[in-house]
């Protein structure tokens, strides 16, 4: 009976160690995000937020002092037009103003109850900042709430703007259109299943986005009207934004495949480009090219129309690389560096390890 | 082998049970617990006879007979101990497999809820890795995870004046002593280190369980605490649930008086 009693301690608190490890490990529940201004790239990557120096790929300053593992950092930092502030949302619910100097904070908005996944945009001289508390909070440079917009579901993607709306879709399958000054709902659209990506913008007011089933609707940005006769269908599940890109429109899928649509009729109108692994984000664009990254750790580069290269870097390139001149920077999820530096040729410029 | 034996088929029918109970993940996890009760009930039926009939074999005259005969030379005890237990067709273990059963389910199905309710993109991501190939499972996500007050994914905590009070841990405790207090047979006999040790447990395993509901997603208190109603459900249709165990001492003897 004694024995009886010591197994079960034994496996009770073996069970409680288990539990314990397990809701450690599900803590990290996204991926690096990177930016970058003309000297240094930010990466929100973990326990901190690094400023790192783009000609050495040496570490400037890190956010906050003290590494909390609990509460990190994977929404993408983004600088105002002016340079003065860096923005980035935390899992501690915390959206702050960094100073780009020294990272120094300016400010705290804390009206949030929950993570935010997801880079904040800066438009129309306000912070569009969304949540996991499924609201879209307008905040003021000086970090005041403007207003504030909420959806039935969790926001995991980054809104965008055509200067007068302000566009974003939620997991709760529906896509929202705000007036940009007051936070008024113009239009809303639910499509199918969850929106996991931004949309995209066209030149005529027309906005994209993709749903998680793998479909790519469009809809007039003034009043929410279905611009296609169908959705287009993509073979596997779509989490990336939609791009336009020099006249038509770039859609990728977690199978790998980008697909080249026309953007007035919703067919494709080039032909399929196989990345042979999952795409999670948007392409960066850099002159003719669109940069994505890859699950498989490579970058794409593709060429419109249909000139492809690829090179191997690292981890899993989750979210969209950024640019810096004619340097590369991702920020691989699971790699021995937490941000890395390519020449557009696909040669290692340098790695940044963080110091312990 | 983890991933694949349990969590993914316990994520998977999970988010089925989801589906047929009106997308309400609340009552998914209720049903869930129901069937694993029901799956294991044999199991638990030999656990409850098996202690029975340990304790009837510890308290019968051969066995301490045998403590008094070999007190002095534990090997030979032990021996006798073992041919006895043979002689009564009862194995010593019988009655802990079941209690060892529950704990990689628990375990199993804490992981489960957290990855079915795929609260961040990298929990999606892995979510729809792991989905079965059935028509309609995919389209389910993201998970509704709001049940009565409660986000089952995250701790619970029922806010009165600013403070948080954890409601269902407390249930849990409450729940778990009850259980493991009234499923023990009276003890007979207050200094045997056995029922010192059961004594012991059914203080901290309260403790343990309120613990985990505090610290861990809703979703596994709601588990823990249908579990633990269910359990005495099994007990008492087995007619092996002890209600004067939770009476004061002296009102306890006077309840086992009466009882005989």
């Amino acid at each position: 009976m004694k024995t009886k009693v010591y197994v079960t301690l034994f496996f009770l608190a073996a069970l409680g160690l288990l539990v314990s490890g397990c809701a450690s490990d599900l803590v990290a529940g996204a991926w690096p995000g990177v930016s970058a201004d003309e000297t240094r790239a930010y990466v929100a990557a973990g326990s901190f937020v690094y400023a790192v120096d783009l000609q050495t790929g040496v570490e400037v300053w890190r956010f906050p002092e003290k590494a909390s593992t609990a509460n990190p950092f994977y929404a993408t930092p983004v600088l105002t037009p002016d340079g003065s502030q860096l923005i980035v949302g935390g899992f501690n619910h915390i959206l702050y103003s960094l100073d780009p100097r020294d990272g120094a904070v300016n400010w705290e908005f804390n009206v949030s109850r929950d993570r935010y996944y997801a880079a904040p945009l800066i438009a129309n001289d306000l912070i569009y900042a969304p949540s996991a508390d499924y609201n879209l909070y307008a905040v003021t440079f000086d970090g005041r709430l403007a207003w504030q917009f909420s959806a039935s579901q969790a926001i995991w993607s980054t809104p965008v703007s055509d200067g007068s709306r302000v566009y974003f879709g939620a997991l709760d399958r529906t896509i929202y259109a705000l007036d940009a000054r007051r936070g008024t709902l113009i239009w809303k659209q639910t499509l199918d299943s969850a929106i996991l990506g931004s949309p995209a913008l066209g030149p005529e007011g027309q906005v994209y986005v993709a749903s998680m089933s793998g479909l790519v609707y469009a809809f007039d940005g003034e009043n929410g009207a279905s611009l296609w006769p169908q959705p287009f269908q993509a073979d596997g599940q779509i989490w990336a934004a939609p791009f336009f890109f020099e006249g038509q429109l770039y859609v990728a899928d977690v199978g790998g495949v980008i697909y080249t649509l026309d953007p007035a009729a919703g067919r494709e109108s080039g032909a399929q480009v196989r990345a042979g692994s999952a795409i999670l984000s948007a392409p960066r664009p850099f002159e003719q090219t669109l940069v994505f990254g890859t699950e498989g750790g490579s970058l794409l580069m593709l060429t419109v129309p249909d000139e492809v290269q690829t090179f191997e870097v690292d981890g899993r390139l989750y979210g969209t690389p950024a640019l810096a001149g004619e340097t590369i920077l991702v920020a691989p999820y699971q790699a021995d560096s937490p941000l890395i530096a390519v020449t557009l040729q696909g040669a290692r410029r340098w790695s940044f390890t963080p110091e312990k | 082998m983890w991933e694949t034996l349990i969590v993914n088929p316990f994520t998977n029918v999970l988010l089925l049970i989801y589906n047929l109970v009106g997308q309400n993940f609340g009552v998914a996890i209720i049903v869930f617990t129901v069937l694993i009760r029901l799956i294991t009930h044999p199991l638990t039926a030999k656990q409850i006879k098996s202690t029975q009939a340990m304790q009837e074999l510890q308290q019968s005259k051969e066995w301490q007979a045998i403590q008094k005969k070999y007190k002095d030379d534990k090997e030979k005890l032990g021996q006798e101990q073992i041919r006895l237990y043979k002689e009564k067709g009862i194995s010593p273990f019988g009655s802990c497999l079941p209690t060892f059963i529950q704990l990689p389910i628990m375990l199993g199905l804490y992981q489960s809820v957290i990855r079915a309710l795929a609260a961040s993109p990298m929990q999606l991501l892995v979510l729809t890795r792991v989905l079965w190939p059935l028509p309609g499972l995919s389209e389910l996500i993201p998970i509704n995870s709001q049940f009565l007050w409660m986000n089952l994914g995250q701790p619970e905590r029922i806010y009165i004046g600013g403070i948080g009070i954890p409601f269902l841990a407390i249930v849990v405790a409450v729940t778990t002593y009850i259980q493991s207090k009234v499923t023990v047979p009276p003890v007979t006999n207050p200094n045997d280190q056995a029922a010192q040790m059961n004594q012991s447990m059914t203080l901290m395993m309260p403790l343990m369980m309120a613990y985990f509901a505090l610290s861990f997603a809703s979703g596994l208190a709601v588990y823990i605490i249908v579990s633990n109603l269910l359990s005495l459900v099994q007990y008492a249709a087995l007619g092996k649930v002890y209600w004067s165990n939770l009476l004061p001492k002296s009102r306890r003897s006077d309840s086992n008086k009466t009882e005989k």
